[in-house]
Order: C-alpha cells, then structure tokens, then sequence
C-alpha cells in the first residue's frame, strides 16, 4: 500500500522527521486562516506530482480558493483529488535525495542519497547513476553510523551531520517498524538552520498487515475517505478478498489458479485473436471459496461475453476449485458460455463434479483458447 | 545424475499435520519419496501416513538424517520454521509459502547466507527430478524421467509446459521453482549453472515472465558460461505496463523489467527465445541432442 503524502508526513513527525508545517484541505473553507504564501498539494498516490501539474504555489487567500477549486475539479494521472495539502513555502539552499528500500536481487535493505535531490531523480538515475550514492545495510546488523557519515560526506551535508544522522536513522526505524517496502525524502531540503523533507513517499509491505493490528486498515480507510476511487467497480469489488483482479479491455474473461500460467493465458488469447477482459488468478492456495470468489468479480463486468477457467494444480486441488465452479452455479444464473481447461492435482474427482452441472472440462490449453476465441468472435 | 536431489534424498516436512501439508505428504509418498519424518510444534508423538510427527526439528534430527527441510509452513510463522531448520544445520530448505513479508525473507535468506545453506523459495512448488524424487507439489501426471533441465518462476507454468513435453515424449531431468517473488533463495542463474554441470541434462528450460530485473541477470550468464543450449519462455508479453500480475515479482515498473526487454537480451545472449509452450517443444525437437 502507498501512502498518500500527508500520512507519510504525519509518520516523519512522530519519528522526529522535520517537515513543513502544513494543514489538510477538503474546500476553500479551510483557506481562511493560512498564512501566505504556502504551497496547494493534491494528494494522489502516484510520482512526478510535480510535472503533473499537482503541486501549484499561491500569494493569497483569493489565488488558493481558484487554485484549490481547479485542483479539486481534475484527475491527476487518472487520478481525482479529493484532499489538498496547503504547506508553508520554504526558502531551499539545496535539494536532496534520501531513501530506504530492498535491493532484490543482492537481497538486501539499501540506503540511497544523493546531492541531486528534486523532480529529476529518475533522470539522474539513468544519466549519471554515480551521483546517486548505494550503501547496502545487514539486517542483522542495522544502520550504522559510519554508513550515515559517509553519506553525509558524499552529499555534502556534513555542515548538518547531527540533523542528517538522526533523519537517517529515524527513516530506518520506520523502514524496520513500519514493514516498508519503500522509505523515501525526495527532495530533502537544506534550508537555512537545517533539513526539512519536503515530500514524503511511503509504501508499505501488504504482507505484513497482519502483524500491524489494525494500522494498514485504517491508513487504507483514510485514504478510501480522502480520495475518490478511480478503479473499477470490478477492481473495487476484487478489493480485500483473497484474489488477483485486473481490469482489461477486451470481452474475454479470464480466471487462473496462478500467475504464470495467468499470463501466459492473456498472451495467448491476444496470439489467437481474442481480447482479455481481465486477469484474474486465485494464488496458490486457491480453493473452493476463492474460485467464488473471482466467478463473483469477474462476471460482474458486463463487457465479459465468454469466460475461460485456465486451471493446472499442484498445490491447488482440482476438487477443491470444481466445488467453487459448482457452488457458484447453483446460485447464480451465468449467462456467458464457460470454457473449462482442467488438469493436476486431483483432477478426476475435479472433472467428474463439474459433470454434475453439465461442464465437461478441456484438458488441453490451446484448444481451450481455441474455443473461447471462436465463441465470442461467434457471439 | 539430475540436481539438488537424487533418488536417495531424505526429506523432512515442516507443518505435516496441516491441511495442506498432510495431503501434498501423502501425494510425495506416492511418488516414491523417502519422507524420514514430519515436525509440527504441539503435535510432537503422532504419526502422519506412517511418518512420525516431532515438535521440534532437533528431535526429528535425533532419529533420522535429513537432506532437505521442505516447508508447508503458512507464512506468518515460515520465517521462523526456516530459521528452526537452518540452525539445525538441515542443508537445503525448501519453503513453499505465499505471502511472507519481506523483511522476514530477507532475514531467512541472509542468514541461511551466513550458515551456508540453500533455499529455495518463497512461494515454490518445490523441485522435482522425475522417477528419482519429488520434493514439492507437481502433479505426477506432467512429469516423464528424461534430460530437459527445467527452472521456472511460476510454477503452474512448469507444469503446463512439462505437460507438453511429457505428451510428446520429452521428458525431463529436473524440474525447479524458484518462486513467484519478489525476493528469491536460488536464483535462475544458479540453477542454469547447477544443470550446466549436471550429465544428465541435455537442454534447458527457462520459463520467466515480466517484473524484476533477474532475467537480465540470467542472460548475462548465458552469453557467457553456459555450456548447453538454453530455451526461455516470457510470459505477459500483453501484460499492461504498471499492472500487478499476481506474483508479487510480477509488476511491471522499470524498462527492465517488460517481457520486451527480456526477450531482447534473451535473444541477445544467444539463447532461443519460444513464444508459448508449443514453440518451446519445436525448438527442442530442432535441437537434436538426444532428448527423447
């Protein structure tokens, strides 16, 4: 989950981070008693806000209120806004870049800084990639201090070494305590008497919800509050439950019982001539309530004309899956054909109760695609 | 020969008394795996199959010897299993779990690192060597004895190729999953280099899809090291960019990381690059090197 800009903020400043002050904005009638001039900040979670238009500075209460108006009437990279941030303007010496993530193939957390800090990190990453300085952090070990000395050095902060010592240190507790997938300041400014992230970007590891009682909750909640939702009314309704659900174009809908197998389907229904409705797969301990489930979410857009079950088990047992397809027809009148591919783990019992409910089951892939495609193309 | 694991591998079971555990134990069995024993905390005294159940990996490891600890461990306690496993001196540990956060991977991989140990996973069906031993969940049906190394993120995929394969006669020497990602024990590269030493492996399989960067990592070993003729397979070619496929690993963010740009360095690289099962099988039949 990504945090928007202001949760990742309010986390910096329990954590000592220095940001600029700032208020959240829902209508002008919160502009009235800001001091001017301060910056307007949609709060969408996506990069480049910047470019994009997001991020506008206003002199006066009057220039905010049509600013805020415009902000609140636009999508932002397909995105709507519904909350604003108004932060006071910061005179900057300098931008900075600071950030905590995992380095997956050395599989290790790893500290990036550098003194080209601002809305062009990427290109400085792919242009010159030694300004951007790496240092990779044990987990057995932590964040230690000659590692944020160095950084300093390679940066040229050493003029604020304690400011930047305990902001990097602070960035790693919450990169550890958080379960972050990504920590970043960027720009981190050098202002007259120190430091002040002036953006803040989080992203947490969904995996670990569970171990954060209900935080993930309630940080997805706000933002539900705080942002129009620009998915679909399927990708809403995927929402929470135990599947993977995206929404395509095409008229073909598509359930998996895995990734790979997944999208190696899409690929071959677009070889074939066909369109993908979606990609949808249960993981891999899909069964009975899961294949529910995605039967739910995926035939809840109209678009889909014809639906086709890719399923090949080693984990998940072909019984198990046939007993969703089953349970689900018996309460819902389906009215697109289905084409079933089944075959793996247990997949006789599997085939047998699907014949129950009239299906016979394709063992072969190809010929699966084969079906579909000529199906909707005939439909 | 084959990899990893041969016909008289020893295998452990962490979570044998689960749902999952108890059935993909008695499937493996079938198959003619030598399961020496099964752990799971509390459930120490009862037998599971015929296998008996332990408490603690120590007390299994004091009545039997153990090649391989292979997990079905559900993912909020896996790291801890593994750690139990790695700190027992067990030499490979196989951890088929969805879902572990990644700072628990990180620290099961770092240190299996510092102990010297191999894992494979998260998110694995296991490996398979077939005829010899099943360590893992692919379903029997796929699999024929033979010389096609297979290596595969996903491991549905595996199977679905392996079906092919085995239909045409083609069968395979062994069949590994690294996992689905984002964070991997064994790599794609380890394992091509793993069946580049391997007698018994004639060609190789390498089934990856969008996301990441590890693909790039393997072709660099191909064009350089490798000693057999490399076949790879890259699904989500139609993949929307941004999109999350499934498999953590499987997002589609930087140039690196699209099915173009794996499939180019693939291609690069000099290994033969199919666009679906069917052309992964002509390739091999052109290849001529004594699979069938």
């Amino acid at each position: 989950m990504r945090l928007l800009e202001f949760q990742a903020k309010r986390i910096f400043s329990e954590h000592g981070i220095p940001v600029p002050k700032n208020v959240l904005l829902e209508s002008s009638t919160d502009l009235e008693n800001l001091l001017y001039p301060v910056m307007l900040k949609a709060q969408v979670p996506v990069g480049g806000r910047g470019k994009a238009g997001a991020i506008k500075p206003v002199t006066d209460a009057n220039e905010a209120a049509a600013v805020l108006d415009e902000l609140l009437n636009t999508r932002i990279r397909g995105n709507p806004v519904r909350v604003v941030l108004a932060e006071e303007k910061v005179e900057v010496q300098k931008e900075l870049y600071l950030a905590l993530l995992i380095d997956k193939l050395a599989r290790l957390p790893v500290i990036m800084a550098s003194d080209a800090g601002g809305i062009d990190i990427e290109q400085v990453a792919r242009e010159r990639p030694a300004q951007i300085v790496k240092k990779y952090i044990d987990p057995s070990v932590g964040l230690s201090n000659y590692t944020v000395h160095y950084l300093a050095k390679r940066i040229g902060v050493e003029g604020h070494l304690r400011d930047f010592a305990n902001l990097a240190h602070s960035l790693f507790d919450i990169f550890r305590s958080y379960d972050g997938a990504l920590v970043e300041i960027n720009p981190l400014a050098v202002i007259a008497n120190g430091l002040l992230a002036l953006d803040a970007k989080i992203v947490l590891d969904d995996k670990a919800a569970y171990r954060h009682g209900d935080l993930f909750g309630r940080l997805k909640a706000e933002q539900t509050r705080s942002r129009k939702d620009g998915r679909s009314r399927t990708e809403q309704l995927a929402e929470g439950k135990g599947i993977t659900y995206v929404s395509l174009n095409g008229n073909v809908g598509m359930i998996s019982d895995g990734a790979g197998t997944g999208m190696l389907t899409l690929d071959l229904i677009q070889d074939a001539g066909g369109r993908a409705a979606n990609f949808c797969e249960l993981g891999g301990f899909g069964g009975k309530e899961s294949m529910q489930q995605a039967l739910e979410v995926v035939l809840a857009n109209p678009r889909v004309k014809v639906l086709l079950i890719s399923l090949i088990g080693g984990l998940t047992r072909m019984d198990e899956v046939a007993d969703g397809i089953v349970a689900y027809l018996k309460r819902h009148e389906v009215f697109v054909p289905l084409v079933v591919r089944m075959c793996g783990t247990q997949e006789e019992a599997g085939r047998a109760r699907l014949q129950t409910v009239g299906i016979e089951a394709l063992d072969d892939l190809p010929t699966a695609i084969c079906t579909t495609v000529d199906t909707v193309k005939g439909s | 020969m084959a990899i990893l694991i041969h016909e008289n591998t020893r295998v452990l079971v962490q979570g044998i008394t689960g749902r999952v555990g108890s059935f993909q134990t008695k499937v493996m069995q079938e198959y003619g795996t030598n399961i020496v024993a099964g752990v799971t905390p509390g459930k120490g005294g009862i037998m599971v199959d015929g296998i008996p159940v332990y408490d603690f990996v120590e007390e299994a490891l004091s009545e039997h010897e153990a090649d391989v600890a292979l997990s079905f461990v559900p993912a909020r306690f896996a790291k801890d299993a593994a750690i139990e496993a790695i700190d027992n001196g067990v030499h490979f540990v196989v951890l088929t779990a969805e879902g572990i956060p990644d700072q628990d991977v990180l620290t099961v991989l770092n240190y299996a690192a510092i102990k010297g140990i191999k894992v494979l996973g998260p998110d694995t069906p296991g490996l398979v060597s077939p005829g010899k031993c099943k360590v893992g969940v692919h379903p029997d049906r796929v699999l024929k004895e033979g010389h096609v190394g297979l290596v595969s993120k996903s491991g549905a995929l595996s199977y679905e190729v392996c079906k092919l394969l085995t239909e045409h006669g083609i069968g395979q020497s062994t069949i590994v999953g690294i996992g689905g990602g984002p964070l991997w024990g064994l790599t794609q590269r380890e394992v091509l280099e793993m069946f580049g030493e391997d007698s018994d492996t004639k060609v190789v399989v390498m089934l990856g899809e969008v996301g990441g960067t590890m693909e790039h990592e393997a072709a660099a070993f191909i064009k350089k090291d490798m000693t057999k003729p490399v076949i790879s397979l890259i699904v989500g070619r139609t993949a929307p960019k941004g999109a999350r496929m499934g498999h953590a690993g499987a997002i589609i963010e930087g140039e690196g990381e699209t099915a173009a740009s794996k499939i180019r360095a693939l291609k690069k690289a000099g290994s033969l690059v199919a666009k679906d099962p069917a052309e992964i099988l002509s390739f091999i039949k052109r290849l001529e090197v004594g699979v069938r």
